[in-house]
């Protein structure tokens, strides 16, 4: 249902903005989508491989590393509240920083 | 579906969705009513119906429908996705997400949804997730070409453009041999193009020119193959090649400066920041001549010689480009030749040069040695070349009565007005640099370009009523407001509201301003389309370099301009807030009850008038909507046209905040955006981002006067606060005394030693003495005559020249502005102010700020003299009233002719 929100007939008085204006609107028709060799496609699909496996565990070893890490919730508050930041972004820098709140604000003020 | 219907209502709701899609809403509103009559809960078509009712311009109707509709069926997909459409076309990204999020729960591989919801990842630069959903798609639809390309584009904006090539490669796999057809050349050329590019952004050069060459034929855009080869080359180092190909693409076009600067580096000859030896430059002079004789049309090939000659092979090769132009009777040539002025010594070579040439053609009708007439023009367009010159250098009297003379030998040609009213402005008369400007556009009633430049002289001289009556001439059915803000235009929009800031008009000021703003956000929403459509069409290059135009959007000037404007006004909103409330409750509580009730109609009365005047005004702007074809357009009603709910704004630094986060992100490196930061975080408390911001005015230029000051003022502050009690105050404490340590200029100092070396390093600086003596006042308000009397003791020393006409001085006309407004504002030393006014009067006998004898607000000047012998004698004209008749008569050049210098 993709579909456009400025298909409302518009008033014009002259044949170039009517030109424009069609020209305009036919940048969200409905098109057909080109259609491929369905064998070929097969061959294709089975070339791209999944490597973002690896990048997952990654990613998933170093949240585990900064949830270990103690923080005070004040310090948290304060971060926050002082520099106009998003709490979970208070959070994740003091995290960072072993809880350390000197070194996550001057981090934060570089 | 929820709740299934049968036959023929079924095939009613899929005829909703067609027409849906082929924007006839009409039909789909018909076909809704139908199946509505009777299933009247009927969720899903309640949903469709909103959507459709949502494209015809009615919205709550919309909102009301398709909440309805899920509310009776939350657990179909369609009404989700029905509801993330109406908020995605509010602009509502996030909340749309959330309704595709919950339509997929519902149906997982709806395409429909993922395809939608893909967009909005894209608009919102979600790469990550835009990468899964263009990679399920793919998984679902494998055999569609759209798919293939989104999801090799969501990978290169995702930074992995090895592994886009390698879907791209994948792709090419599936298509037959003799690919493509020949109404697909085009895009899948394209394609090509953009493969070769992310293979060269990936540092594959040699494969990439070679896929490049093997694809020759199949690449439409021969330019583009050629330009892409030529980068591949040189990156290569494969030079000769490389040069033949760079002088191939110059036989096609020969004003390409970046084709010459490619030819220098394939040869060996191209300097970074533009210096050569003495080698070099001959080297590169021999070039350009053999270059100059295969191209002789072209004006490049001339030009840029003139960037790297020195001393006299500059003279000869300046005159030779000049004296042709001068001929020709070329408007644009100090355009040309102004960046040469921004070199060491050829700006004093050029008045040479030109003025050799006006002797001589004022003696002979000869250039200097030349052998021919030239035409009585020459002259003309040399006095046009030295005006424009004596502007450039500051010296304004001499830049004056050349255009004069230029006038007088031919008063009819408009581009010798719009320069003196340019040189006018220079000199600090806007006034009459606005009526001049009117004369120029008298004269061409046709052209908007000095229409346009008219309007813009008489903003900054501050008469908003009669630039806008200018402005109306050139704009649609005579609406100037609407016409020119529906266009977009923005220089308009910022003039104006820099001269309401100036008046005072807040509330105006920051219409205009933020009017700027909502254009940036409407350009950001432009892209959205495009989204869908360049996947289409193949264009995925210059779609790429769209998106990242967008990412870099609010870095233009134009958007700089007007959030730190923004900025100031609600700043100062803060620091005066509208007394207008306060001061009626005072005046009330004195007042008797009798006496109350009747104030109380009074302004009750007044307010009824006020009110129906601005809807009268609003109900004419509507009916300008009313075309040819009789058809009334309604025009949304402006809800506050004079800008005065803006001003009522409860938090002014809430608001400043919000435009200064951007200026922060997007105009990092200039120094007002920090300036601006540490002056509202000053004023909201927050120690440590104003800490940050001066920071940051250090880290770009840390003996800029104003970083000195922010430097002073902070740790000024800082010092005088008292001991730290709560958590938060210890904790602020401790960044700053570590911070302090990185800050070289407080080494082992007091504030005061600090101010003192500040002042030594730069004593000869006006600005910089004025810094000094305002931060001097701030740390010791008793040493105010001390600080007074170094900044007056100002030196202003002439500029080191060769110019034969008159010295150039330091000080510049902003700059001593700035000096009065300090020593009457924040010093408040009013003889002070008082006598720097009338030293600056005789430095700038044209600044009307100064009061200059020159100038159009002086009473004893030439200007207000000849108006009033023009008035047949009559006394008590305000140049408001010049202002006013200059904008309905048609010029008042007899005003100006005898102006004497």
């Amino acid at each position: 249902m993709e579909g456009s929100d400025e298909g409302v007939e518009r008033v014009v008085d002259s044949k170039d903005l009517q030109q424009q204006s069609k020209a305009f609107d036919k940048l969200t028709d409905r098109v057909e989508d080109r259609q491929l060799d369905s064998s070929r496609v097969q061959e294709a699909m089975a070339s791209i491989a999944a490597s973002s496996e690896a990048d997952w565990q990654a990613m998933r070893k170093r949240e585990k590393e900064l949830a270990a890490v103690k923080i005070n919730a004040a310090d948290v508050d304060i971060i926050a509240n002082e520099l106009e930041l998003d709490k979970k972004v208070a959070e994740r820098t003091l995290r960072e920083h072993k809880g350390d709140a000197v070194a996550a604000i001057r981090h934060l003020l570089r | 579906m929820g709740a299934s219907l049968p036959p023929k209502e079924a095939n009613l709701f899929k005829l909703i969705v067609k027409s849906y899609e082929t924007k006839q809403y009409k039909k789909g509103l018909k076909a809704a009513d139908a199946i509505l009559k009777k299933f009247p809960d009927h969720g899903e078509t309640l949903s469709m119906k909103g959507l459709t009712l949502n494209c015809m311009d009615r919205k709550s109707e919309a909102y009301e429908l398709v909440r309805q509709g899920l509310k009776n069926d939350l657990k179909s997909h369609v009404c989700w996705h029905v509801y993330g459409l109406l908020y995605r076309s509010d602009r509502e990204y996030r909340e749309a997400i959330k309704c595709y999020r919950n339509a997929l729960k519902i149906d997982p591989d709806n395409i429909e949804i993922l395809r939608d919801l893909s967009l909005l990842q894209a608009q919102m630069r979600d790469l990550t997730g835009f990468v899964e959903t263009r990679q399920q798609l793919l998984t679902l639809k494998s055999n569609h070409r759209m798919n293939w390309i989104g999801f090799a584009v969501a990978h290169h904006l995702n930074s992995n453009a090895s592994k886009a090539i390698e879907i791209l490669e994948a792709y090419e796999g599936t298509l037959e041999d003799d690919y493509p057809p020949e109404n697909e050349r085009c895009e899948h050329g394209e394609m090509l193009l953009y493969k070769i590019s992310l293979l060269e952004e990936c540092g594959f050069f040699q494969k990439a020119l070679e896929e490049l060459q093997k694809k020759e034929l199949k690449i439409v855009d021969k330019l583009a193959y050629k330009e892409q080869e030529v980068s591949l080359l040189v990156k290569l180092a494969h030079l000769e090649e490389g040069e033949k190909l760079y002088r191939k693409l110059l036989s096609m076009n020969p004003d390409n400066y970046r084709y010459y600067e490619g030819l220098q580096k394939c040869v060996g000859l191209y300097s970074e920041n533009g210096h050569y030896s003495l080698d070099e430059i001959d080297q590169l002079d021999a070039l350009y001549r053999t270059l100059g004789q295969q191209y002789k049309w072209s004006s490049a090939v001339k030009r840029i010689p003139l960037d790297f000659l020195q001393g006299d092979k500059f003279q000869e090769a300046a005159n030779n480009y000049i004296r042709p132009l001068l001929t020709k009777g070329i408007p644009s040539l100090f355009s040309d030749l102004s960046s040469l002025y921004n070199q060491p010594g050829k700006a004093d070579i050029l008045e040479q040069i030109i003025l050799e040439i006006e002797s001589s053609i004022k003696t002979t009708s000869q250039y200097p040695g030349g052998m021919e007439k030239e035409p009585p023009s020459t002259l003309m367009w040399t006095l046009f070349l030295l005006a424009q010159h004596y502007d450039r250098r500051g010296q304004y009297e001499i830049a004056l009565s050349k255009i004069n003379e230029a006038i007088d030998h031919t008063p009819t040609v408009i581009d010798l007005y719009s320069v003196k009213s340019r040189i006018l402005k220079h000199a600090g008369d806007l006034v009459a640099a606005a009526a001049f400007a009117d004369e120029a556009r008298c004269m061409d009633l046709a052209d908007r370009y000095v229409n346009s430049e008219c309007v813009k002289r008489m903003l900054q001289a501050d008469q908003v009523a009669l630039a806008e009556k200018t402005a109306v001439l050139f704009t649609k059915d005579g609406d100037q407001h609407n016409n020119l803000h529906d266009m977009q235009c923005m220089w308009y929009e910022l003039a104006g509201a820099e001269s309401y800031f100036r008046q005072g008009n807040l509330g105006m000021a920051l219409k205009k301003f933020l009017s700027v703003e909502k254009h940036y956000a409407d350009i950001t929403e432009d892209q959205f389309d495009f989204h869908s459509y360049c996947l289409r069409k193949m264009t995925l290059h210059t779609y790429v370099e769209m998106l990242k135009f967008q990412d870099q959007l609010h870095s233009h000037a134009y958007f700089h301009k007007a959030a730190a404007g923004a900025i100031r006004c609600y700043i100062e909103l803060h620091d005066s807030p509208p007394k207008l409330t306060t001061e009626e409750d005072n005046d009330l509580s004195k007042l008797l009850p009798s006496q109350k009730k009747k104030m109380r109609q009074k302004q009750r009365k007044a307010e009824a008038r006020a009110k129906k005047e601005a809807e009268e005004k609003n109900e004419e702007s509507s009916a300008g909507g009313i075309s040819k074809s009789g058809k009334r357009h309604a025009k949304p009603v402006d809800p506050d046209p004079c800008g005065e709910k803006l001003l009522q704004v409860e938090d002014p630094l809430l608001e400043a905040t919000k435009y200064l986060k951007l200026l922060q992100k997007n105009s990092p490196d200039s120094l007002e955006t920090h300036f601006l930061s540490f002056e509202l975080y000053m004023r909201k408390q927050r120690i440590l981002l104003a800490f940050q911001a001066v920071k940051q005015l250090l880290r770009l230029d840390a003996e800029h006067p104003d970083s000195h000051r922010c430097l002073i003022k902070f740790f000024n502050k800082v010092g005088s606060m008292i001991a730290p009690v709560t958590d938060s105050e210890k904790l602020i404490w401790s960044v700053l005394e570590a911070e302090r340590q990185t800050i070289s200029q407080l080494h082992g100092k007091s504030l005061f030693e600090t101010n003192n070396s500040f002042l030594e390093k730069h004593e000869d600086s006006l600005t910089h003495r004025a810094a000094f003596g305002e931060t001097l006042y701030i740390l010791d308000p008793n040493r105010r005559s001390e600080a007074v009397k170094l900044i007056e003791g100002s030196p202003n020393n002439i500029v080191p020249t060769n110019g034969v006409l008159g010295p150039i001085r330091e000080w510049k006309l902003i700059d001593c502005v700035a000096v009065h407004k300090l020593l009457g504002t924040v010093l408040v030393d009013q003889d002070a102010a008082l006598r720097w006014k009338v030293r600056c009067a005789e430095l700038f006998p044209y600044s009307t700020y100064f009061e200059g004898s020159r100038s159009s607000a002086s009473p004893n000047s030439a200007f207000n003299q000849i108006r009033k012998s023009s008035e047949n004698g009559s006394s008590n004209h305000s140049v408001g009233d010049h202002n006013a008749e200059s904008g309905t008569s048609n010029g008042k050049l007899e005003a100006f002719k005898d102006l004497t210098i």
